[in-house]
């Protein structure tokens, strides 16, 4: 109907019948993705009405748990913008040295799963980890210095491994706005620290709060590492009632109230939107002139270099020396090349399915506006919140329930990540629509250019560089998946982390190392080659 | 330029769209007559031999699915509709019990399953016990001197080992069952007591055993209580760790030892294969690969023990499966009052 509305805004190109397949497409797109999340949501609120209490547990402890989990993904977020955004603006925007090769790394610590990470963290900062032996043989003190686990490592280990969602909706955001604004507010006598805090700020602000969303989101739901490092949240206490208690009734519940938190939060993330606008892209997708940073070249260089020792560089050496030899590698890489592909080939369909998808959404949502197009990406959005063991076992009984055909096949677990990662593709690619200014397409059209010639030459260029990051996304996401694949997945048909998970549980750490690095360089490849060709300018 | 460009476009859509489906694995096969669906809670260390050795001699196709145990047993709950797997291997009891209650095992009694003592098998036989592991105190050699070691779990309440030690929370269901087996012989009055003891003396609850095998080894703590293969994994690695199997005195409590169980899944695919697969657990061979896989004690008195301590010089408390499952949910609300981490 939307789409019906612009075209007779144009006037010229009627075209009654790609216009109604254009709109019985979108209906059928939007049916589909209700399909998809709704069943699991109602599901749980069903079970959630039904229980009608909330089992073992208190209000006052369901307060307590509500507040922890909060402030928990809160701090993570700042922390996580207070890692990206200096990164991203020195990446792009400045003469830093070095920068090509942080632009790239900077996202290797999304490859690194969280749960990952908190071992590693566990293994270099635990209460008998390298640094607090090294520390107490220095000092010859047997006292404790410092300790990863609880709260504060929770905040720590999250925010190091959810910021590049910042940093690349950022730098993505970043690259494609014109930078002759800021040029001419420099020109006008601002200084750089003015251009940036009154003009490039305010301009990112869509894709800051989309990424930060996505870090709060991630922090939210996240269990294995804030189990690993013995924080009570939500997750974990869903867990607890799920795999101790088998109170499936209470950790519906749970999983309810962490539903309705999440829908709250992104309520208000859309009052935050929505009291701007932001249309500031004028169609040049020109490279800003890199600032130069004159003798803060290299503290630049020094900061971003410790954002990465934190982020990749200690996980990865403490992962290297778990392995111990080389030959690690290659007998892992010959006795479980089926399970990297496994990987590779589900998550590469589920990002494809997702770029696609996404796309077509955060445009006919665009068009739909209002409560409509609201409501459609705020689903989805929620199923991002869903934790995973919660999704995985509502969809084995609602698939293997009404879609017997459908359960125990591999296409389960493509749904199970499209319910969970579809809303990154949909945010960043809504997020980079947001910024276009709706005057260019309608001059588009009034040059009589078709709605799909608008699309190729006018949209698809200017939202390239998002698609290649919200494909990079959710390959990333899916790769890592582990708490809902542990569940579906059909027998005999493990994937990379499930493979992590066991050894790590049999005490088989080298392989797990071994693993856990294969699994990030394979889950890093495809943003690698991405970037290698952006840099050559060939895509 | 333009060309190249045009053609690494053309590549990278390819690539994206063609990748998944030209690198699609090939599917497990549908439920047929020769394919057993394992679902294991054991380590795959240990289960996985013992498949590969069944599916040589028997020609049928095992494909394994490896988890926690809880998570399993949820899945084959949620799955009641239509199962999928056929055979379910638990690290306890407890769960195969619940199960139980819940109709979705189905009972198998043979020669092999006789073989093994009562208190380790379902009355009804829904399950069986296929190994053991025993509770054990597991401390640190450089912390504590051998002959210091605490003899009795009672002791670890006492004063001198305040902020030394660590056990891991129900997560972990044998750590559950150990609790509630004191429930049972000692009464829920006396474990309360206990319990709130040993919180009294900082006594950490951690995530699971690997965390209190390790953390003992590492010296983070002096004391651990954790299953006896972990004994042998942490000397394996070469950790200063010493074990006592406590309260084996005259009169003494005992020490529980759990079985890992196996069960047939009710309205599994092939149930004749699954009956098989017990079968061949239980027999010498397959007892000689999954007990000599992870230190674990065969229950079968008859059965080489190898490496580890014969079943029948740990003295363990008498109390039947049935009546540890009852007291599970008391025990794991009198544990979570004292502290919401167990």
């Amino acid at each position: 109907m939307a789409q019906a509305g612009s075209i007779a805004l144009a006037g010229r190109t009627p075209e009654p019948a790609s216009g109604r397949l254009a709109q019985a497409g979108t209906v059928a797109l939007l049916a589909g993705v209700g399909l998809l999340i709704l069943p699991p949501l109602l599901y749980l609120a069903s079970s959630a009405v039904q229980a009608g209490t909330l089992g073992a547990l208190s209000i006052g402890s369901l307060a307590g748990l509500a507040l922890t989990t909060l402030a928990l993904a809160g701090l993570a977020t700042v922390w996580a913008m207070a890692l990206a955004l200096p990164l991203a603006w020195l990446v792009v925007r400045t003469d830093m040295p070095f920068r090509n090769a942080c632009r790239w790394l900077a996202v290797i610590p999304l490859a690194i799963p969280s749960y990952i990470g908190a071992m590693a963290y566990i293994t270099f900062l635990g209460p008998v980890g390298s640094v607090n032996t090294w520390l107490s043989s220095l000092t010859g003190s047997h006292q404790q210095w410092l300790n990863i686990y609880g709260f504060w490592g929770g905040v720590f280990v999250l925010g190091l491994f959810t910021y590049p969602y910042i940093f690349l909706l950022v730098s993505a955001a970043l690259e494609a706005t014109n930078p002759s604004v800021e040029e001419t507010a420099r020109s006008l006598g601002e200084s750089p620290l003015g251009v940036l805090r009154r003009v490039t700020l305010p301009m990112l602000r869509p894709s800051i709060l989309a990424g930060g969303l996505l870090a709060f989101l991630y922090a939210l739901s996240d269990f294995g590492s804030l189990s690993l490092l013995r924080v009570q949240v939500f997750t974990t206490a869903i867990y607890h009632q799920l795999n101790t208690r088998f109170d499936q009734a209470a950790a519906a519940m749970l999983s309810f109230v962490l539903v309705l938190i999440t829908l709250a939060v992104l309520l208000s993330q859309r009052a935050l939107m929505s009291r701007r606008s932001y249309v500031t892209i004028t169609g040049t997708a020109r490279v800003a002139r890199p600032l130069p940073l004159g003798r803060w070249r290299w503290p630049a260089a020094a900061l971003a270099g410790g954002i990465l020792s934190l982020s990749v560089f200690i996980p990865v050496g403490v992962l290297l020396a778990q392995t111990g030899s080389l030959e690690q590698f290659t007998d892992v890489l010959r006795e479980q090349w089926a399970f990297i592909r496994n990987s590779l080939a589900l998550a590469g369909a589920a990002a494809t399915l997702a770029m696609i998808i996404g796309f077509l959404i955060a445009f006919s949502a665009k068009r739909a506006k209002g409560p409509v197009g609201a409501a459609i990406s705020g689903t989805i959005q929620i199923g991002y919140a869903i934790p995973g063991t919660v999704l995985g076992l509502s969809l084995i009984l609602l698939y293997n329930t009404y879609l017997p055909w459908l359960y125990g096949t591999v296409g389960t677990l493509v749904l199970a990540y499209l319910i969970r990662f579809l809303t990154q593709s949909v945010q960043g690619i809504d997020a980079a629509l947001a910024g276009i200014n709706p005057h260019l397409e309608e001059a588009a059209r009034s040059l009589a250019a078709s709605p799909a010639t608008v699309l190729r030459r006018i949209l698809a260029p200017l939202v390239r560089p998002t698609l290649f990051a919200v494909w990079t996304l959710v390959f990333i996401s899916a790769m890592k998946e582990l708490d809902a694949t542990l569940l579906l997945r059909p027998a005999g048909f493990d994937t990379l982390p499930v493979r992590v998970y066991i050894h790590t549980v049999e005490a088989e750490y080298a392989k797990a190392g071994a693993l856990a690095l294969l699994l990030i360089a394979f889950t890093a490849l495809p943003w690698l080659v991405v970037t290698r060709l952006r840099g050559k300018k060939l895509v | 330029m333009q060309k190249l460009q045009a053609l690494i476009y053309a590549s990278l859509i390819a690539a994206a769209l063609l990748g998944p489906t030209v690198a699609w694995p090939p599917l497990p096969a549908e439920a047929a007559s020769d394919r057993l669906v394992i679902y294991s809670g054991r380590k795959e260390k240990a289960i996985k031999p013992v498949a590969d050795a069944f599916a040589k001699q028997t020609g049928i196709t095992v494909d394994l699915k490896t988890g926690k145990t809880s998570g399993l047993a949820n899945e084959i709950r949620m799955e009641k509709a239509h199962p999928r797997g056929d055979l379910f291997i638990s690290t306890e009891s407890g769960i195969m019990e619940m199960l139980v209650k819940e109709g979705l095992l189905e009972p198998y009694q043979s020669a092999a399953t006789k073989a093994v003592p009562d208190d380790f098998k379902s009355a009804t036989g829904a399950w069986t016990g296929i190994s053991g592991r025993a509770r054990v105190i597991l401390y640190n050699k450089n912390l504590v001197p051998e002959k210091d070691a605490p003899r009795s779990v009672l002791e670890l309440a006492d004063p001198k080992w305040k902020g030394k030690l660590a056990i891991a929370g129900t997560r972990e269901r044998t750590s559950l069952a150990w609790a509630t087996t004191l429930v049972a012989v000692k009464g829920e009055a006396f474990t309360k007591e206990y319990m709130a003891r040993l919180e009294a003396n900082g006594l950490k609850v951690l995530t699971d055993n690997t965390e209190v095998w390790q953390g003992v080894g590492r010296g983070e703590f002096a004391i651990g209580l954790t299953n006896s293969p972990n004994y042998y994994l942490a000397k394996k690695m070469g950790l200063p760790v010493g074990v006592i199997y406590p309260d084996q005195e005259a009169g003494g409590l005992g020490t529980p030892i759990n079985p890992n169980a196996a069960a047939v899944i009710k309205g599994a695919g092939t149930p004749e294969a699954a009956r098989k697969f017990i079968d061949f657990l239980l027999s010498p061979e397959g007892q000689r690969i999954l007990v000599g896989q992870d230190y674990e004690i065969p229950l079968i008195p008859e059965a080489d023990p190898g490496e580890v301590l014969p079943v029948k010089s740990i003295k363990r408390p008498a109390v039947g499966a049935q009546r540890l499952a009852e007291l599970e949910e008391p025990t794991l609300k009198l544990l979570t009052a004292i502290n919401p981490n167990w």
